[in-house]
């Protein structure tokens, strides 16, 4: 084929060169256009295209190309799923152990809280000693024996958390008033508007 | 020679040769350098020159595509390159040759209209590109596109030769009936 060209070569460098001029190009260029575009479409219809017979043998091998291909996709598509498959867990893994953590933090944290709580108010608010007996007038001796005032917040904390729509607390005689005096003077409590034996917890947390 | 022909040369296999000319050192440099950074399957060359004729010591292969810079600011540019219009071979013009016309992004700066260029690309029957070479992002999409159409000309696209792309990139807009 290298022999062709250079003969095809030799017989060009024979032909001599032409320039244009701004007058005679157009016209002398759509010329040569129609030339050569006439000349590349005679080459193209003396061409055949070359088919490649549907036999048997063929058929199998490109079948088998297409499969291997599609093997190969799906392979590729396989390995990512996994991938992502596995980040997912891991992911999962993490963020679950963090929750844990935290979970078991805010508890210890709420142990602390309640236990402090629990001294404080042991320190600096002693159950009254109920061994003075009432004198006179107050002949039924009252035998009920006095809460303490962590226990009194306890029964108001309890019954706002498990009855929200109702978070009322009956004063009863175990409640020593002038803690309960105490409660409502510092805001910590609440009486009902109606009824003035009942008393609930202000909602700090709302 | 004074006189550039299109088929003076064998050919080096798969390469493919790009003649930029234009008064622009700076600007044709650059694109030179963006053309050389892409993928491409055949092995590129690029020369830059400043005018037509080259000089004929300089051993060079064979030319598949020239492309005439014209910066529209300066009218010396499209002085350069009508000059160097008449020391190419005829038959180059039959797809092998492109007009770049740079710098209409500025168009107070501008002293040849846009026009001028349409008219001498319509007279030479060759395409016109317009691209501003100065912006990086401009320059390497023409950078790319300029290696396909060298790699047309170079005849390594098999089923398309330099005339059909001619023919594609024909534009229907020729210079206003005003010009004529």
């Amino acid at each position: 084929m290298w022999k062709d060209m250079e003969e095809c070569q030799n017989k060009l460098s024979l032909i001599g060169t032409e320039t244009l001029t701004d007058s005679n190009a157009q016209l002398s260029l759509l010329i040569m256009q129609v030339k050569c575009l006439t000349a590349e479409l005679s080459q193209w219809q003396k061409k055949t295209p070359e088919i490649i017979p549907l036999t048997e043998d063929v058929l199998i091998t490109l079948g088998k190309e297409e499969f291997q291909k599609l093997r190969q996709d799906l392979e590729m598509v396989l390995s990512t799923m996994e991938s992502k498959n596995e980040k997912l867990k891991e992911d999962l893994e993490r963020i679950f152990n963090e929750l844990k953590t935290k979970m078991l933090n805010v508890k210890e944290y709420k142990e602390k809280l309640l236990s402090t709580l629990g001294k404080f108010l042991e320190d600096h608010f002693p159950v009254p000693d109920r061994s003075v007996k009432k004198k006179k007038k107050n002949i039924q001796e009252s035998t009920v024996q006095l809460i303490t005032l962590h226990e009194m917040l306890e029964i108001l904390i309890n019954r706002l958390f498990d009855v929200p729509h109702d978070p009322y607390v009956k004063i009863s005689d175990s409640f020593w008033p002038p803690y309960v005096e105490l409660l409502l003077r510092n805001g910590i409590a609440l009486r009902h508007p109606e009824d003035p034996t009942r008393i609930r917890l202000e909602a700090f947390h709302q | 020679m004074s006189v550039l022909r299109p088929l003076d040369k064998l050919p080096g296999l798969n390469t493919a040769t790009i003649l930029l000319v234009g008064t622009e050192d700076a600007l044709l440099q650059q694109l030179a350098d963006s053309m050389l950074k892409e993928d491409c399957a055949s092995e590129l060359k690029v020369h830059l020159a400043k005018s037509l004729p080259l000089p004929s010591s300089v051993n060079r292969p064979r030319i598949d595509l020239i492309v005439f810079v014209v910066n529209l600011h300066s009218k010396y540019s499209l002085q350069n390159t009508e000059e160097s219009l008449r020391h190419v071979d005829a038959s180059f013009f039959l797809g092998k040759v492109c007009f770049l016309a740079t710098g209409a992004g500025r168009e107070s700066h501008c002293s040849i209209h846009r026009h001028t260029v349409v008219k001498l690309a319509h007279t030479y029957q060759s395409p016109l590109l317009y691209c501003d070479l100065e912006v990086e992002g401009f320059r390497a999409t023409m950078a790319q596109r300029l290696v396909r159409v060298l790699q047309i000309c170079a005849g390594h696209v098999p089923g398309v030769s330099a005339l059909n792309l001619l023919s594609l990139l024909r534009s229907s807009e020729g210079p206003s009936l005003e010009d004529l």
